[in-house]
């Protein structure tokens, strides 16, 4: 009788040796992970202290038309993206986002707000697929294109790093995405936030009518 | 005197279960929080999930296939560009996560647009262990599974 009781307890002992093996590894690198996108989620803007000057910037829009950018939003709250309609994450979800969160804001407000999507790719964006991609998400939106060599040298001046489309080893066409989306102050046309591909519908939801003012989120 | 000889016997089992969960050297896979956006595209869809092993040795997923698209590719974000890769691994009490601006599945020429509220079949194949049978429900195209909305 006593001795089974020690068995037992030596049994029972290992157990949990086991269980506590068993159960650490997997959960050691997610509670690091939750733990720092945490304390990224209090502010999804970054408000530059040094604003961005608006990229002097004509393409064709997705009625096949010429598009000054200064000239079409001058005066206007405006959010620039660079991205590519051949991209499944995190273009469309940026822009969904966007056109989402613009929906919570007045029909005077959504009219008076300039959305811009200009095209990482431009060979296969045409106007006619920019304008098919974007009615899927906002009719409101603009979609430009034009010459790669173009947009890749707007881009760079406000801070968004984006290389030529390329073939990978399989033949497949590989495009970048810029990494924020930059929004411009009506009052000051300077782009003075930047949102990360983080940003959720809520950020954007939250911020846009700060936006529409020039203010700061 | 019977009962503690019960209470042996259950303690024992559980011995023999425990032991074959960690030091037998076998992946054990499982699916989790699985979603696919619903896409823009009427071709082309991404998808998101993680894949869990709590088994003690580690596995890679080689493949995955979908009834409802010519091809589905595992792709992992380099800084701004994708890039696919024939394989993803699965480390030993460690998971593969799929998420938006990391690595996700691309499902291209599409039968069907996904729509939000039906769910997608799907099939992972791997490596060392058979292959997973999962269900992905399509979400709205802003769902982000932080805020579960």
């Amino acid at each position: 009788m006593r001795k089974k009781t020690f068995a037992a307890a030596a049994l029972l002992a290992a157990a949990t040796l086991t269980l506590s093996a068993c159960g650490s590894g997997d959960s050691a690198d997610t509670s690091v992970a939750a733990v720092s996108e945490e304390n990224g989620k209090q502010q999804a803007a970054t408000v530059l202290d040094q604003p961005f000057t608006k990229p002097d910037l004509v393409l064709t829009d997705t009625q096949g038309t010429s598009y000054d950018l200064r000239k079409e939003t001058e005066g206007h709250p405006t959010l620039i993206y660079f991205g590519y309609t051949n991209c499944p994450d995190v273009c469309p979800l940026t822009m969904s986002n966007i056109a989402v969160a613009k929906k919570q804001l007045s029909k005077a407000d959504q009219d008076e707000l300039r959305v811009v999507f200009v095209t990482t790719d431009p060979d296969r964006d045409t106007p006619a697929a920019l304008g098919k991609w974007l009615k899927g998400i906002d009719p409101q939106v603009v979609g430009l294109t034009g010459k790669f060599a173009t947009i890749q040298a707007a881009a760079r001046t406000v801070g968004i790093s984006v290389e030529p489309p390329h073939k990978d080893k399989n033949g497949k066409m590989v495009s970048t995405h810029g990494t924020q989306v930059i929004a411009f102050s009506p009052k000051t046309d300077g782009g003075y936030l930047l949102y990360g591909e983080d940003a959720t519908v809520d950020d954007y939801t939250k911020d846009l009518p700060k936006i529409m003012k020039g203010q700061n989120p | 005197m019977r009962r503690p000889a019960a209470a042996t016997a259950v303690v024992i089992a559980g011995a023999f279960v425990l032991a074959g969960c960690g030091s037998d050297g076998k992946a054990e896979l499982s699916v989790e929080s699985p979603y696919i956006p619903q896409p823009v595209s009427d071709t082309m869809a991404a998808g998101f999930l993680t894949v869990v092993n709590k088994g003690g040795a580690k596995d890679e997923l080689t493949s995955v296939t979908s009834a409802v698209a010519g091809s589905v590719t595992l792709h992992e974000t380099v800084g701004s560009s994708m890039e696919e890769v024939t394989s993803l691994a699965v480390p030993a009490h460690g998971q593969l996560v799929f998420k938006s601006g990391g690595n996700h599945l691309m499902f291209e020429k599409l039968k069907r647009k996904p729509v939000q509220g039906e769910t997608v079949d799907v099939e992972l194949h791997f490596a060392e262990s058979g292959p997973l049978k999962v269900e992905i429900p399509v979400e709205s195209a802003v769902y982000s599974p932080k805020t579960g909305h």
